[in-house]
């Protein structure tokens, strides 16, 4: 098993009525409510929290791009990533995650081929490079991208990204969406010949489609835990199986909020209050800018909106807007693994033997959750419970899916005057 | 209600539209709003003086290749190949909404193929002090209570009808928002795409129609069109919103038939 130490870099002090006089965290949330002092202090926490991260061995720490989002502060991962990857070069654990950079967005695409083969040569080879879609909210509404072109616009770069870091020679690119003479990016990436790619992404098959043949690692990277994953990496594994692909856990992740404390009671009494935090208002988004027309195909909008009228798909935000899950609701439908280092490890053990996923991206801060009681949770997950479950899968080869790194950097001599 | 036939236009390998039609006399191009192209009340008086020809925005009905049309010319060069189809060398157009913005870069683009211009209602310039609220993140209701007056109205009703059975109201809900996406590939994020640059070059005399009380695009918008369009008339009809056509079904059917008489005469001189 691999686990990713993740950070969405929430605005931790939204007031208590946010969500009832506000329409969303997302889009339109109000900028006057950001405070920059106390900003600086959540973006410093948070980094702080990512080293210790490597400090306690993880196998990665990650970092996303949202736009205009209180709960997501980081519309560059990369900045946040490049400050990560001081540390990370000198450890011999932790790989890079940035998951990712939403393709689309960046005009012209090489570059993310080139702030992304900045960090990987940064890092010592630690980079794992992660392109998504990017939600409709980010991409379509805070970013104006025209719908009907998100997803050719997203195929266009991907395709150009990755023959830049494969190519030795200067190009050409003459696409629909991009026109370049001279596509020659410097740096080039540490890993040859190119880093590992992720694709988090919901549940269409095109996106199964294009990570299996392409030996892409899949993520499923819901806020709502492993049952919900598991309805999506079902059928991602029978579509793997149907194409003939090997069966490499690695190749899937899915996202969990996991929270460890001495005993299931005081982990109820340290981290509920932040998880709901994050479940009331980070959550809280208007259903205006749920979905550009034109970001999901026919074929999936089809899918949904059948399985939404007839009720077999019961939606988990809807779950808790009603206002009436418990902490144990919470649990039972798998939205958090928490409780004591017994209990989350067993826990854990459970899932994993029922979802076939070999990277687990552990969201460990929630919320409003404070720095000391951050890194206490990354503390007793690190010493506590990852070592007894890093076994599982410990028979299949990674090294597709995660960085190799490069060799170790030779020591420089003293410069000096002869 | 008469109703009309449907053909199938192929214009080229990938684009086909395909074209409501109805009536006999002088040939009349109806180009719709983003909701889609309805054969409603107005059109069914329309045909009742005039052969209409109402083709569906590629991407919905029947009409295809929308994911070939890279941008509003692609889309304004199809048209004019529609037209080539249809024997129409020049034709009266009446466009309303989305489609009234079709039509006025019909009219600008190639002055010959368009006769006489009706937009009703149109879209296509911005005002920064009045802009047109998004209409792409809006509850359907919201976005009802903007595009017609009378909410009690078989219209406004019909708007807000949701059929019972699962299987048809997942097709009516695919069929709403392929037509939603079919617009928002030529109005996102701001429906704005340059025909300011553009609407100097309208020579053909056009009739603006708008609602008072247009909740979507406020009146002051067909004045803006009325001073930038050289042989433009502004009508404006009270007790009426963005359907105006709908709305006051009789009164906007006066209006363009007096105006495509004032044509008749234009062209005896």
């Amino acid at each position: 098993m691999k686990f990713i130490a993740f950070h969405f870099m929430p605005y931790r002090e939204l007031p208590s009525d946010f969500e009832e006089k506000y329409p969303s965290v997302w889009v339109t949330p109000p900028k006057t409510l950001f405070n920059p002092e106390l900003g600086h202090r959540m973006y410093h926490d948070y980094l702080d929290e990512l080293e210790y991260a490597i400090d306690l061995g993880f196998d990665g720490v990650g970092v996303n791009e949202h736009h205009s989002n209180a709960y997501g502060m980081m519309p560059s991962p990369n900045l946040m990533a490049s400050i990560l990857s001081r540390k990370i070069r000198n450890s011999d654990k932790t790989s890079l995650l940035i998951l990712g950079n939403s393709l689309a967005a960046y005009n012209p695409p090489i570059r993310v081929a080139e702030e992304m083969a900045m960090l990987d040569v940064l890092s010592g080879g630690k980079l794992i490079a992660g392109f998504p879609v990017g939600t409709s909210m980010d991409g379509n509404y805070a970013y104006g991208i025209n719908p009907a072109e998100l997803r050719e616009r997203y195929y266009e770069a991907h395709d150009l990204i990755m023959k830049a870091w494969k190519s030795d020679e200067v190009f050409m690119w003459n696409g629909k969406y991009n026109q370049l003479r001279y596509v020659n990016p410097w740096p080039r990436t540490a890993q040859r010949p190119h880093p590992p790619v992720w694709i988090p992404g919901g549940g269409s098959v095109e996106t199964y489609d294009f990570c299996i043949e392409n030996q892409y690692s899949f993520s499923f990277l819901s806020y709502f835990g492993h049952k919900y994953a598991n309805k999506v990496l079902g059928p991602f594994w029978e579509r793997n199986d149907e194409l003939g692909g090997d069966r490499n856990p690695y190749k899937t992740g899915i996202c969990q909020f996991i929270f460890v404390s001495e005993t299931d009671e005081r982990a109820q009494i340290e981290y509920e209050e932040h998880i709901r935090y994050f479940f009331s208002k980070c959550m809280h988004t208007d259903r205006r800018f749920a979905e550009a027309p034109g970001y999901r195909t026919v074929k999936s909008l089809r899918a949904g909106l059948r399985s939404q009228f007839d009720g077999t798909k019961k939606r988990p935000g809807d779950m808790l807007k009603d206002g009436t899950m418990t902490w144990q609701d919470l649990i039972d439908e798998g939205f958090i693994i928490a409780g004591s280092p017994t209990t989350v490890r067993d826990r854990l053990r459970d899932v994993l033997g029922s979802i076939r996923a070999g990277n687990v991206v552990a969201l460990l801060h929630a919320g409003s959750m404070p720095h000391w009681l951050t890194r206490k949770n990354m503390q007793m997950f690190a010493e506590e419970v990852m070592p007894y479950v890093k076994d599982i899968h410990s028979e299949w080869d990674d090294s597709q899916y995660w960085p190799k790194g490069i060799s170790e950097e030779k020591v420089q001599e003293t410069l000096t005057q002869p | 209600m008469a109703q009309p036939i449907s053909k199938i236009i192929k214009i080229n390998e990938n684009v086909s539209f395909e074209v409501k039609i109805a009536g006999q006399g002088e040939p009349v191009v109806f180009l719709h709003n983003l909701g889609g192209l309805k054969w409603n009340r107005f059109l069914d008086q329309l045909s009742d003086h005039y052969q209409v020809y109402a083709p569906h925005l590629p991407g919905t009905g029947a009409s295809t290749g929308l994911e070939t049309i890279n941008n509003l010319w692609d889309l304004i060069l199809c048209y004019y190949d529609l037209f080539d189809e249809l024997g129409l060398e020049s034709a009266h157009v009446i466009g309303h909404s989305l489609g009234g913005m079709i039509a006025a870069e019909l009219a600008a683009t190639d002055q010959s193929r368009v006769k006489q211009l009706v937009a009703i209602a149109p879209v296509g310039l911005f005002l920064e002090d009045h802009p047109i609220p998004d209409m792409f993140a809006m509850l359907p209701e919201e976005l009802n209570r903007l595009l017609i007056l009378d909410q009690d109205s078989p219209e406004a009703q019909m708007m807000r009808y949701v059929p019972d059975d699962l299987d048809d109201r997942t097709e009516l809900m695919i069929e709403r928002i392929q037509n939603q996406v079919a617009a928002a590939k030529f109005l996102w994020p701001i429906p704005d795409k340059g025909l300011k640059s553009r609407i100097h070059r309208i020579k053909a005399q056009t009739l603006l129609i708008w609602g008072k009380q247009d909740g979507l695009i406020p009146v002051v918008y067909g004045e803006e069109f009325q001073r930038r369009i050289a042989h433009s008339e502004l009508k404006i009809i009270e007790n009426a919103s963005h359907l105006v056509d709908v709305e006051q079904t009789e009164e906007v059917i006066s209006f363009i038939r007096d105006f495509m008489k004032t044509s008749d005469v234009a062209l005896a001189r």
